[in-house]
C-alpha cells in the first residue's frame, strides 16, 4: 500500500518538470528587479522539500526513511537541480 | 499487503538516504560541469556604438534640423552653424586669390622687361666691341703715317683717345650686359604666393562646409537640449547619436567559462524590454583586460598592495561582445539589461 503511493507520488514529484523548457528570458522581474533562474529553482527545491515532508508523513513513508535531515534536502536538491537542467540548462 | 514494521533501524531508509544523497551529489556535479561548458549571464547590457556630434568650427547655431529621439539616416543634415563669417571668409581668400593672380601677371611683364633689357644691354655690348676693333683697326693704320709725318700728330692722339675710350666703353657694356642678365627675374615668388592664396581659398571653402552638420550614420538624437541661438566653439559636442547599423550586448562572463566562449558562438540575448522574445547573436570577441583593483596605481609609481588575508576570491569577469542579428529595434535601447545564454538557449537550438 505504501510502496503503491510512492508510486503514485513519483508523477506528483515529475509534474514540475513537465513544464520543460520555460520561454523568455532566465530572469524574471518582480517588483522592479530582475530575479536569477537559480533562484526560482532553490525556491522550487525547498517547496517540494517540505510537500514530500508533509507527503510522507501523511503517508507513513516517513516512518521508513532515516537520516530524514539530510534525505528531504537532497530530494529538495534533485528537484531544484532537475528543475534547471530541464528548464534552463543547454 | 503484509504490513511492515517501522522500525528507526530499517536499513531500507538508510539506503534511500544514501541513494538521495549521492544522487544529488552526482547531479549536482552534472549541472555545475552544464552551467560552465554552456555559460550564461543576467547582467548584459544593450550597447550600440556612438558619435558625439560636433563642427570643427564654431558659431551660433542657426537651424537645427532634428529633435532629441529622433531617427535620422546617414547624410541627413543636421544642424546648420551661422555661415556668414565663413562666407565672408571665402570672399576674402578669393579676392587674395586674385591679388596675387594680379602678382603673377605684373611679375610676368617685369620679367619680360627685364629679358628685353639684358638683350639691349648683349646688344650694345656687340655694338662697344665693333667700335672698339674700329679704333684700334685706325690706330693700326695711323701709326705709321704719323711716326713718318703724314699725317698730324693730333690726328693720331685723337685715334689711340678713342680706342681708350671705346676700350671702357666694351667693360662697361660687358659688364651691364652681365648684370643686366642677373637681373631677370623669375615667377617662384609670385607664384609661391598665389599658391599660399589658394590654400587659403579652399580652407576657408572647408570651413564654411563644416557650417552644414550632416549624420555620419543612421542612427538616434540623444541628449538634445539646446534650441537655436546657442554659441558653439569649435569641436563641441552638440548632442550624441547613437548609431543603429550595429547593436551588441557586452556579457560580463566569469574568467573560468571563457574557455567555453568563441569568437563565433552562437548567443541566445534576451533583451528585458521584452523577456519573452529571444534574440540571435553571436560573439564577436571577448575582452583583453579590465581594470583590476589588485592592479590599480600609477605606472611610475611603486606597485600598490593592500593588506589582506582574503581566503575565498571572486572570480575576475570579461566583457564578451555579442553581435545581435536582426533584432526588433523596439528591444534595442542602449544599457536595457539583457541575459544572455552562450550556445543555447531558443535562439540557437
Amino acid at each position: 500500500m505504501r510502496y503503491r503511493s510512492l508510486q503514485r507520488a513519483i508523477p506528483v514529484l515529475l509534474l514540475p518538470l513537465a513544464g520543460c523548457k520555460i520561454a523568455g528570458a532566465p530572469s524574471f522581474p518582480l517588483a522592479g528587479a530582475y530575479f536569477p533562474s537559480w533562484m526560482l529553482c532553490g525556491l522550487l527545491g525547498i517547496l517540494v522539500a517540505v510537500g514530500l515532508r508533509v507527503l510522507f508523513l501523511a503517508t507513513d513513508i516517513d516512518a521508513l526513511l532515516r537520516l530524514r535531515l539530510f534525505t528531504y534536502v537532497s530530494l529538495g536538491t534533485i528537484t531544484g537541480l532537475l528543475f534547471w537542467l530541464l528548464a534552463f540548462g543547454p | 499487503m503484509k504490513k511492515i514494521s517501522l522500525s528507526n533501524r530499517n536499513p531500507i531508509g538508510l539506503a534511500v538516504a544514501v541513494l538521495c544523497i549521492a544522487a544529488a551529489s552526482a547531479l549536482g556535479y552534472y549541472v555545475l560541469g552544464q552551467d560552465e561548458s554552456y555559460p550564461s549571464t543576467d547582467s548584459g547590457t544593450v550597447d550600440a556604438e556612438l558619435v558625439h556630434i560636433a563642427s570643427t568650427v564654431g558659431g551660433r547655431l542657426q537651424a537645427l534640423n532634428v529633435h532629441v529621439n529622433q531617427s535620422v539616416k546617414k547624410g541627413d543634415v543636421l544642424y546648420q552653424l551661422d555661415p556668414e563669417p565663413y562666407t565672408l571668409a571665402v570672399q576674402q581668400a578669393t579676392a587674395g586669390l586674385a591679388l596675387t593672380q594680379a602678382g603673377v601677371e605684373q611679375q610676368q611683364r617685369l620679367v619680360a622687361v627685364e629679358a628685353a633689357n639684358a638683350d639691349i644691354a648683349r646688344n650694345q655690348a656687340l655694338r662697344a666691341k665693333t667700335n672698339h676693333d674700329l679704333a684700334a683697326r685706325t690706330v693700326e693704320r695711323l701709326r705709321p703715317l704719323a711716326s713718318k709725318s703724314y699725317i698730324p700728330w693730333q690726328q693720331y692722339d685723337q685715334a689711340q683717345v678713342a680706342l681708350h675710350d671705346s676700350g671702357i666703353t666694351l667693360d662697361q657694356s660687358h659688364q651691364q650686359a652681365t648684370a643686366a642678365q642677373v637681373a631677370v627675374g623669375d615667377l617662384n615668388s609670385s607664384i609661391a604666393a598665389r599658391q599660399v592664396a589658394e590654400a587659403t581659398l579652399a580652407q576657408a571653402r572647408y570651413a564654411l562646409r563644416q557650417t552644414t552638420v550632416t549624420a555620419p550614420a543612421d542612427g538616434y538624437v540623444t541628449s538634445l537640449r539646446v534650441i537655436p541661438g546657442e554659441v558653439l566653439i569649435p569641436s563641441q559636442v552638440l548632442f550624441t547619436l547613437i548609431a543603429n547599423d550595429g547593436w551588441f550586448v557586452t556579457a560580463n562572463m566569469r574568467e573560468g567559462t571563457l574557455h567555453a566562449i568563441h569568437p563565433g558562438d552562437c548567443a541566445t540575448v534576451y533583451s528585458m524590454i521584452n523577456r519573452t522574445t529571444p534574440i540571435r547573436g553571436h560573439v564577436e570577441s571577448i575582452g583583453w583586460g579590465v581594470l583590476s583593483a589588485d592592479s590599480a596605481g600609477l605606472s611610475r609609481a611603486l606597485p600598490f598592495v593592500p593588506r589582506e588575508m582574503d581566503w575565498v576570491h571572486v572570480a575576475q569577469r570579461f566583457p564578451v561582445r555579442i553581435r545581435l542579428e536582426h533584432a526588433n529595434p523596439q528591444l534595442l535601447r542602449l544599457g536595457a539589461t539583457a541575459t544572455v545564454e552562450i550556445r543555447h538557449g531558443a535562439a540557437c537550438d
